[in-house]
């Protein structure tokens, strides 16, 4: 009866370590409106949120995330904006980067150690979130709410 | 007999499925318990608990053996219904960790519904939220850590100067062991937080302790090696595909066994955990043997498919033989059928367990089983004098039935006292609605190992609707209790327990 939060289901890759926004790929003929992320709960100023967006297959691990970016972790709400995607179904993930390595760090059986969390505020169920959980529209402006927590 | 899964693609197959409420929700179960407990008194020890907390005197009879002072710590599924909805399986019910402190000046009684993530969840929105181990509720909420659905409900572990109430595949819950109040779930360290931790640890005489937790969806078994003050010698993991689920392990001088049986995990999110397993009796059950200082070394042997809840103890010769005993049943009926069949207010069919001594010759490779009793004479929770645990034991006390000693209730009704180097047994029959909850050896203070000292156990008696402690003498248990502690109260049935010296 025990879950699989795997650090695979949520590892951003390696960040880039640059200032805000990575848009790979877009043009800006595709432009659509303007994503702004509101990151709340996050539980300390240590380290950096990591937040990356995508389509299913960057969620699957098989392509690029369309948007990632890194920002200063702060305690309680952070709030991050785009411009980079065209309109269509994502899913964001964000994880806070207490330590600095990059990574979402997992215990013994692969449990999340370090804040996490997910479009829809997904958090999966006997198992990671999948794609559908986290999927979101992207239709012109567009405002999410995502806790970030252990 | 077929696992459910299979019973019901039968069912499906001969047009039978519509006529079979598939999933009885609410409060069928709660009012077909309801009316089954007015004809049947057995059945008032799987009542859902009325109080949060207790603490009383026992009124105490008999002579009090002199000596005979601790705490007896005590865990059991409790809680059985919130709201209109009773739970579908006795595994199911909400931790309460009890504890029985015995002293010349007395018996007192304590218990306490241990404060899980889920029953105060489940408080807080006034119903059944979660999928449970044999439990499905209505519109359930999505289970993201094992820790969840915890409900510590199996066993207790004072260890290390902490108590720590059990389940079986999540964190143990750490209980204040004064107050019984519960602290939280307990991380032996940070990487090890949430690893499965299961409710039949194995403690060495000198404190270092042994357990194993699975991970259904990752298809291993954790093990783990504690020292004496509750640090993480090392884990392991192996790979155990296909996945299924242990509950209770062995440990020797050299090695860690388990017993995998064919009850393979199915998956799927729709499911309760059991719904989410398949029996395969044509298949064997596989002897996991691993060495103890090295986890990657694992020996695979395999026995006829069999279910085996408990085992009472391990040790290895100087040939490299180990040898074991369990309470062994063909298949896991009981489980599947009978434990969900009791929260209806029914008797389910339900498999027999005969005592089996297993021998594996770990230079030669081969394991063989011989049962240690007739066929008519059951047993259940074996155990044996903590201080030889994972070494020689001579003596076995465990509970017991037989078809001379039938009663109104189908469950145990005999507490035995077994000795291996005499072939003796020794039993004591309860009445006919009084029934029996794991019984231990508590020795002597002062003895020689597996010499002096009492067997403890509780007993539900269900005309009286009170819960008794009875003591007996360990070399006369056939006389009867040499004293009782007897409340004005009758306490849910339980499962396992503890002691704890004075």
């Amino acid at each position: 009866m025990t879950t699989r939060l795997g650090p695979e289901h949520l590892r951003c890759a390696r960040f880039v370590r640059t200032a805000l926004l990575a848009a790979l790929g877009i043009s800006p003929a595709a432009v659509g409106g303007t994503l702004t992320v509101t990151m709340t709960d996050v539980p300390s100023a240590t380290g950096e949120l990591m937040i990356s967006i995508g389509d299913e297959a960057a969620f699957n691990g098989t392509a690029p995330y369309a948007v990632r970016a890194i920002l200063p972790a702060r305690v309680g709400t952070v709030t991050f904006s785009t411009d980079a995607l065209p309109d269509g179904s994502y899913a964001a993930r964000i994880m806070q980067d207490l330590n600095g390595n990059g990574e979402l760090d997992s215990n013994f059986v692969g449990m999340p150690k370090e804040p996490w969390g997910m479009s829809n505020n997904a958090r999966g169920n006997f198992g990671p979130p999948t794609f559908e959980d986290a999927r979101f529209e992207l239709t012109g402006d567009t405002t999410l709410a995502i806790q970030v927590r252990k | 007999m077929p696992a459910r899964r299979d019973l019901l693609r039968f069912m499906a197959a001969g047009g039978l499925l519509a006529q079979v409420p598939l999933r009885v929700h609410a409060d069928v179960w709660q009012d077909s318990f309801a009316q089954a407990v007015q004809r049947d008194p057995w059945l008032r020890g799987f009542r859902s608990v009325q109080r949060e907390t207790y603490d009383s005197q026992a009124t105490v009879a008999g002579r009090w053996p002199a000596g005979l002072a601790g705490t007896l710590f005590r865990n059991g599924p409790a809680r059985h219904e919130i709201g209109n909805f009773r739970y579908h399986h006795w595994f199911d019910g909400d931790g309460m960790v009890h504890a029985w402190r015995l002293g010349p000046a007395g018996v007192r009684h304590q218990g306490r519904l241990v404060q899980t993530r889920k029953l105060l969840a489940e408080r807080a929105a006034g119903r059944a939220l979660y999928p449970g181990f044999g439990t499905l509720p209505p519109d359930p909420a999505p289970v993201t850590s094992a820790d969840d659905v915890n409900v510590a409900n199996i066993s207790v572990l004072p260890h290390h100067g902490k108590l720590l109430a059990l389940w079986e595949a999540g964190s143990p819950w750490e209980i204040d062991a004064d107050s019984l109040a519960t602290k939280g779930l307990y991380a032996f360290n940070d990487d090890m937080a949430g690893v499965p931790f299961s409710a039949h640890p194995r403690v060495e005489p000198d404190g270092t302790l042994w357990n194993f937790g699975y991970v259904s969806d990752g298809g291993f078994i954790v093990l783990w090696h504690i020292d004496r003050n509750g640090q993480v010698v090392k884990a392991g993991k192996v790979d155990v595909r296909p996945m299924t689920f242990p509950h209770d392990f062995l440990v020797t001088s050299r090695h860690i066994v388990l017993l995998l049986p064919p009850l393979d995990y199915t998956g799927g999110r729709a499911a309760d955990f059991l719904d989410a397993h398949e029996w395969h009796p044509d298949r064997p059950t596989r002897v996991m043997v691993v060495d103890k200082n090295d986890f990657s070394r694992v020996q695979w042997l395999e026995l006829p498919a069999q279910w085996v809840f408990h085992f009472g103890n391990a040790w290895e010769d100087n040939q490299g033989v180990i040898h074991f005993d369990g309470a062994r049943a063909p298949e896991p009926s009981s489980m599947l059928n009978a434990f969900r069949a009791v929260m209806r207010g029914e008797r389910g069919d339900t498999a027999t367990f005969v005592h089996h001594h297993y021998q594996v010759d770990t230079r030669k490779g081969t394991v063989a089983e011989t049962p240690m009793f007739d066929r008519g004479f059951q047993s259940e929770f074996p155990v044996i004098d903590p201080r030889v645990s994972t070494l020689r034991n001579e003596r076995l006390v465990f509970l017991c039935t037989d078809d001379a000693h039938r009663v109104v209730h189908p469950l145990l009704n005999g507490v035995a006292v077994f000795s291996h180097a005499k072939d003796h047994l020794q039993t004591f029959w309860y009445g006919d609605n009084v029934i029996p909850e794991e019984h231990l050896f508590v020795p002597a203070p002062g003895s020689r190992p597996e010499s002096d000292g009492w067997v403890v156990g509780t007993a539900y008696d269900a005309v009286a609707d009170q819960t008794r402690l009875n003591v007996f003498d360990v070399r006369g248990i056939g006389d009867g209790p040499v004293a009782t502690a007897t409340l004005d109260y009758g306490l849910p049935l339980g499962l396992h327990g503890k002691f704890s010296g004075a």
